[in-house]
């Protein structure tokens, strides 16, 4: 009986001991959160602890961050967004892939006057944007990008999209340069070529990219079972 | 000592009658159980763990799979392009999978799910795929595996079929990739494993173009017209002519069981597989489950295998060759299983005993007795005529004993050809014609001790035969004329 | 950012001005109209004139350029547009390994380094047709892929071990004056990853309508050219930021006024 005693009190010393433990670490998380001077007086710099702006002797204010993994300004090594290529949306404005920064992309490459694949690569991302809760789409983006630059200007892209009921903010279609197309289609691994003039050869590929524009998950083929696909993306926008 | 009552007795018997009843019961539960699982099919079949498979080079093999269950497998497969010897003095560019020529042997067991890691080693130029037969997918893997130098692929199939399997490279162009040598076996074993033997060894056979002709020295490239003619320049097994002849020989032990997975690679060529002088006394057909027995020859047909297993009974050499003969001796189709221990005479004898048949040839022997000689009608005006004449004579009088390339009979006739004995001296030569010859005489080394009787011929025929026979197979090429004859005849 | 970009067009602009005497070693090309191996639709390709590099690019061209490009170190590449084995036969980040000749072409390098190389001098990487057009010539023909010597030199090698190794200008000029298409190493262009191959070349000859999307078969035009087939075959199994030994590069430049 002295024996139980004896155990049952140290299991119950050890159960605290590790619930304080997850104390300390939430504790250590706040500690994370960064202070910044509420008048920008030295521009974006931040502090690791609450204190005062040497500037303006006012009192740092915690920031809340934006997104989970966005503390710092950087693009990671495998970002798409160290791509320099200029391209117009179906709007007609000039952007460059990093403007696209800070939501989850879904990306496939495709062309207006095709027949064969490209209606179903479009079903098929209907089909993920369908499975994706209405309150998580603005945190999406749904980039469709041309491969032939020649035909699909933004005005095209633009009718397009009417025609193919894309119109709304989630939907984005992108005009490049030759340049620029080819090498973006090389980073997703994408193969074209073009057999006529109104007609390409292209892999059948859907890509998506996190907030920092690295590629996390790549689904090839038509008709192909989205599970996984759909899976990553609730994943990354969370 | 206890006394049983009667209902005692009864009671007891009972009991042990129901123990009985219960424990036969619970044997036919179980054998039952039994029964259905071996009823699990193979694309359900669950595995246990994971484990790296072994693999080997030709003509070795990975053991057995034994009691093991269906694991997860781990296969790392190296491509190497390098330079090898397709024979004596002729070099070719191999393109191997695992550095050998076939490439390594895979041991699976039906069920395995096989985790398979392709390398393409970075001082190779060219992109390879595989493609394995044991494969239920697309392409038996050949989509999934294309990789580039320098870099590798992995994919993962399960073994839904037991049976002996060949993969090969399958990239454009998928004829030259094979023709080069990418090709090897897989051993997909049913559960439990095959029945147990002594040795088992693995042979390929396959078919090799080459720009030169067979056996032109050098490095020899690839002959791609010669490949869609199906005009094979070598037939070999194990990818060189010698690998598996002489130090390379396969062995065995009187009595032992050997079995050989034999794949044919092709590209182009079917096997017509055989062992001089021993019977398969089973035959798994192309690998499957069909066993035929007591079989001489198999047919393996291009892409394809059989498991040949038989017993050894007697000591020797044994030739295993491609029984479309000319590929074995004029192309390389050769390999050699040397057999040590007892021999049983029985089975085999050997050489029980020699002796001479001699058919009797139209020119006349006698004792030296009498001298009639019959004249030939019409003596040679010219040396070409008299070679053509002594030839004649020679292939009617002296050929059934000196043979007819003049090489004679170890130990019964001397031979002819190159003879020392014949060159050193013209007269004696003659002499020995007209007059005979017995005794004890050494031609080029070797002794001989036998009887020549004396040929009646005209002694322009004399002339002519010798005049023959000292112009052909090496001799000292003296002219011999009648009167030198006469001169001998009138001694 | 913006001092990215700024740095980048800096960079640009010192390394068109220090190798500006490259454009001297090239040759014109007269364009025209063939069928390459894999063509469009209705097979035949026509070729624009252009000027083309005499000689693949070599250690030390690349040596220079990485000077001037510390973005294309060794130690600076970023991972999108290179793997581990980017120049791995260097031994730091401005020279390559003293075993490697520096009149050798120049290798383990990615197509996006290739591009950047071809950019920076005002000229930019051939397409596949442009350098198969030029590549199909012999020593005396323009068009030598009927000649059954053409296809087996080539073929022979495609055996021949380690040529990455050879100097720059030792195999024999073709009729255009230019060296090296075979015998040396293979060569990236512009949009190798036009070449559809799935590795599976057996079904390659089928329209594999689920993968690709092509209402025109792109099928092989002359199954006897086996050199040409091996050479497809290697850029359909490249991705852009692979490099590999036996892998270098050359520029071309459009003969008309640069635009865009």
């Amino acid at each position: 009986m002295k024996h139980i005693k004896i155990i049952s009190s140290v299991l119950v010393l050890l159960v605290l001991a590790i619930s304080c433990n997850s104390d300390k670490s939430k504790a250590s998380n706040d500690a994370l959160a960064v202070y910044q001077c509420p008048m920008l007086c030295e521009g974006a710099k931040f502090y690791d602890e609450a204190g005062s702006c040497p500037v303006c002797k006012m009192d740092l204010k915690q920031i809340e961050k934006a997104s989970k993994e966005m503390e710092t300004d950087e693009i990671s090594e495998e970002s798409i967004f160290n791509l320099m290529s200029k391209w117009h949306t179906e709007e007609g404005k000039e952007i460059q892939l990093e403007d696209l920064k800070g939501k989850t992309l879904v990306v496939v490459m495709i062309y207006t006057s095709c027949k064969a694949a490209c209606p179903r690569l479009v079903a098929d991302m209907r089909n993920i944007e369908a499975q994706i809760p209405d309150e998580k789409l603005k945190d999406l983006t749904f980039a469709l990008v041309s491969i032939d630059p020649e035909t699909d200007t933004p005005e095209r892209l633009k009718a397009f999209a009417i025609e193919n009921q894309m119109d709304d903010e989630q939907w984005t279609f992108l005009h490049g340069t030759e340049s620029g197309v080819r090498e973006f289609a090389n980073v997703l691994s994408v193969k074209y070529k073009e057999i006529s003039p109104i007609d390409f050869s292209h892999s059948n590929i859907i890509s998506v990219f996190n907030a920092k524009g690295e590629l996390k998950h790549q689904q090839e083929g038509l008709g192909v079972d989205n599970k996984e696909t759909i899976e990553t993306i609730l994943q990354l926008i969370q | 000592m206890q006394i049983l009552t009667k209902n005692q007795i009864k009671m007891k018997k009972r009991n042990i009658i129901s123990c009985g009843a219960l424990l036969i019961m619970i044997l036919f539960m179980s054998c039952k159980d039994n029964n259905q699982k071996k009823e699990v099919s193979t694309t359900d079949m669950p595995i246990s763990r994971e484990m790296k498979a072994e693999l080997t080079s030709p003509p070795n093999v990975p053991r057995s799979v034994g009691r093991r269950k269906a694991k997860k497998l781990i296969v790392n497969m190296e491509i190497l392009e390098e330079e090898g010897e397709l024979t004596d003095g002729v070099k070719y560019v191999y393109w191997t999978f695992g550095g050998s020529v076939p490439g390594s042997f895979i041991r699976t067991r039906v069920g395995d799910e096989v985790e398979f890691t392709l390398s393409n080693h970075p001082d190779n130029k060219l992109p390879h795929n595989i493609d394995l037969h044991a494969v239920t997918g697309p392409g038996g893997g050949a989509e999934s595996s294309f990789v580039a130098p320098g870099h590798e692929k992995t994919f993962s199939f399960k073994t839904l079929n037991p049976g002996l399997y060949v993969y090969h490279c399958a990239t454009a162009p998928v004829g030259m990739h094979i023709a080069n040598g990418m090709y090897g076996l897989i051993l997909v074993e049913p559960a439990g494993g095959l029945p147990q033997v002594d040795k088992e060894y693995y042979i390929m056979q396959g078919d090799f173009y080459t720009k030169g002709k067979n056996g032109e020295r050098g490095l020899q490239p690839f002959d791609m017209q010669k490949a869609v003619d199906e005009n094979a320049d070598y037939v070999v097994f194990n990818g060189s002519v010698n690998a598996l002849t002489g130090d390379n020989a396969i062995t065995a032990k009187v009595g032992e069981t050997v079995r050989l997975f034999v794949g044919n690679g092709g590209p182009n060529l079917v096997s017509s597989f055989h062992v001089i002088g021993e019977i398969f006394d089973k035959v798994h057909v192309e690998g499957g489950d069909t066993v035929n027995e007591n079989v001489q020859t198999t047919l393996i047909p291009a892409g394809g295998a059989a498991i040949v297993e038989f017993r050894v009974d007697v000591p020797g050499t044994f030739i295993l060759v491609d029984h479309s003969i000319f590929r074995a001796f004029n192309k390389g189709a050769l390999g050699m299983l040397k057999v040590e221990g007892e021999e049983d005479k029985r089975i085999y004898s050997g050489e029980i005993r020699e002796g001479i048949y001699l058919p009797e040839g139209p020119g006349i022997q006698n004792m030296p007795t009498t001298d009639e000689v019959v004249e030939s009608e019409i003596p040679a005006k010219s040396f070409d005529e008299q070679m053509k004449f002594g030839k004649q004579t020679y292939m009617q009088t002296c050929f059934a004993c000196h043979q007819a390339e003049g090489q004679g009979i170890p130990n019964a006739f001397p031979p002819l050809a190159n003879s020392d004995y014949l060159n050193a001296d013209v007269e004696r030569a003659i002499d020995v014609v007209v007059n005979g010859l017995s005794g004890e005489i050494t031609v080029n080394g070797e002794k001989y001790n036998s009887v020549m009787t004396k040929q009646l011929l005209s002694s322009e025929d004399v002339a002519n035969v010798l005049t023959y026979v000292y112009n052909s197979w090496g001799n000292s090429g003296k002219v011999v004329t009648k009167e030198m004859v006469e001169k001998v005849k009138n001694k | 950012m913006k001092t990215k970009v700024f740095s980048l067009l800096l960079i640009c602009f010192v390394c068109q001005y220090l190798t500006y005497g490259q454009t001297e070693d090239m040759v014109l090309i007269e364009g025209s109209r063939y069928i390459p191996l894999y063509g469009r639709d209705s097979t035949v390709v026509e070729v624009n004139d252009f000027k083309m590099d005499k000689y693949p690019v070599t250690v030390e061209d690349f040596e220079l350029f990485v000077k001037e490009s510390p973005k294309w170190r060794k130690s600076n590449a970023i991972k999108l547009f290179t793997d581990k084995t980017y120049l791995s036969n260097w031994k730091n980040d401005l020279e390559s390994k003293d075993s490697v000749k520096s009149k050798s072409p120049i290798t383990y390098v990615s197509w996006f380094a290739a591009k950047a190389y071809c950019e920076c001098q005002n000229k930019r990487l051939p397409t596949v047709d442009e350098w198969e057009y030029v590549a199909m010539a012999d020593e005396t023909t323009k068009d030598a892929r009927i000649k059954p010597t053409y296809n087996e030199q080539i073929l022979s090698w495609y055996e021949a071990p380690r040529t990455n190794e050879n100097i720059i200008g030792e195999t024999p000029k073709n009729v255009w004056g230019v060296y090296d298409l075979h015998g040396l190493v293979w060569e990236w262009t512009l949009d190798f990853n036009s070449v559809l191959i799935t590795g599976e070349s057996r079904k390659d000859v089928d329209k594999d309508s689920n993968l690709f999307c092509g209402s025109a078969a792109v099928n092989a035009t002359d199954l006897m050219n086996y050199a040409a087939f091996m050479r497809y075959a290697i850029r359909g199994s490249l991705k852009a930021k692979y490099s590999m030994k036996n892998l270098g590069f050359r520029c071309v430049q459009d003969v008309k006024t640069e635009s865009e």
